[in-house]
């Protein structure tokens, strides 16, 4: 059994970094081209100062998009796991305030955002789809060398 | 093998250092192309301390703050139930009223708040903003509108004038629509439509709506 999961490990290490990475990559690039309304959705939380969740507004899609190509390209995954799960922590906390405190708002992850009507909003789905993709970048950052990686051991 | 591992490693950091150089500079130029800009031509009826918006009776009480974007259909029904009264009042000019055009859903917002601001000038700015809520598509940046259709539109409500077409043309108020995303970001307007009476949001759930409730909370700041 244990010899089979260490066999298996590559692999689930490049099934994960093509998951992450392409979840990370495909949000990015949805928010990348419409920062107004990506700042918005950053607002939306009323967790930030206003000034700071138009900074992260504008720069989280492009940042997204450098981790997701990095860890699609299996380079430096070590790192690009930190930094995304790192960011899956952090949008985990953010949605589960929102929720906490009552607010209705789209959590923004794939382009849209602000506030919704209360009926709309999708807050547990949110956050078991963001814990499985913090679980990934933790399998990774233990694990960071699997098959069709750039990086070499 | 010792080359092959050393150029591994190149192009490792290669790849690095190509996808840090992509993110900044998609940062720097996200954060370029949204600034606001001190020297954008601004219509006439806009002041800089109202965040950039379309003002309406400038001297009057109280303050009516509209946010709005030209593609939000909620927006569009919001202009369904309340417009004719606002126009009423606006008309009495029983209260100052701003209208800032976001234009966060895209490059069809920017083409309708321009000719909104171009309408402006020509003191025709209610009429241009119920005949383009009138006429939003049901996608959003369908293809739908374009310079010539916002011209048309203009001159459906009587605006044929050349220099309000020149406007629409030229774009002439496309850079102040950045100013009025910039202001608005600044006071924390996340949602659209938002109605803000003398700097305080009215409730969101019962009273954006209900053209009952939205004209007795005008009434309570003093619209009569």
């Amino acid at each position: 059994m244990l010899n089979k999961l260490i066999k298996l490990q590559p692999w689930l290490t490049l099934l994960f970094r093509l998951a992450l990475g392409a979840v990370l990559l495909v949000a990015g690039a949805l928010k990348v081209g419409n920062p107004q309304k990506s700042a918005m959705a950053v607002r939306a939380y009323e967790l930030l100062p206003i000034d700071i969740a138009n900074f992260f507004g504008y720069v989280l899609p492009w940042f997204e998009i450098g981790v997701g190509a990095l860890l699609i390209l299996g380079v430096a995954v070590k790192i690009s796991a930190f930094l995304g799960g790192a960011t899956m922590l952090i949008f985990i906390l953010a949605i589960s305030q929102a929720w906490a405190r009552g607010l209705s708002i789209d959590c923004g992850c794939f382009g849209g955002g602000g506030a919704i009507d209360p009926s709309q909003t999708k807050y547990l789905e949110e956050i078991l789809r963001d814990i499985a993709l913090m679980l990934m970048a933790i399998y990774l950052y233990r694990f960071p060398s699997g098959r069709f990686a750039l990086d070499k051991e | 093998m010792a080359t092959n591992s050393n150029s591994d490693k190149g192009t490792r950091n290669l790849v690095i250092g190509m996808v840090s150089f992509i993110v900044i500079v998609g940062v720097v130029f996200s954060f370029i192309s949204n600034r606001s800009s001190s020297t954008a031509q601004v219509p006439a009826a806009v002041s800089e301390a109202d965040g950039y918006g379309i003002v309406l009776n400038p001297t009057a009480t109280p303050q009516v703050d509209i946010y709005v974007d030209y593609q939000c259909p909620v927006c569009k029904n919001f202009e369904i139930i309340n417009g004719g009264y606002l126009a009423e009042v606006a008309a009495a000019g029983k209260a100052k009223i701003v209208v800032h055009p976001m234009t966060f859903i895209g490059a069809e917002s920017i083409l309708a708040a321009n000719a909104a601001a171009c309408a402006a000038d020509e003191n025709k700015f209610l009429d241009m903003n119920l005949a383009i809520f009138q006429n939003q598509s049901s996608a959003e940046n369908s293809g739908l509108w374009t310079g010539d259709y916002m011209k048309r539109l203009g001159n459906s409500i009587g605006l044929k004038s050349a220099s309000f077409e020149k406007c629409v043309t030229d774009g002439t108020y496309v850079d102040w629509t950045k100013n009025v995303a910039q202001a608005s970001a600044a006071s924390n307007v996340n949602s659209t439509p938002t109605v803000k009476i003398n700097g305080k949001e009215i409730d969101r759930n019962t009273q954006y709506m209900d053209p009952v409730k939205f004209r007795a909370a005008l009434e309570a700041a003093g619209v009569k």
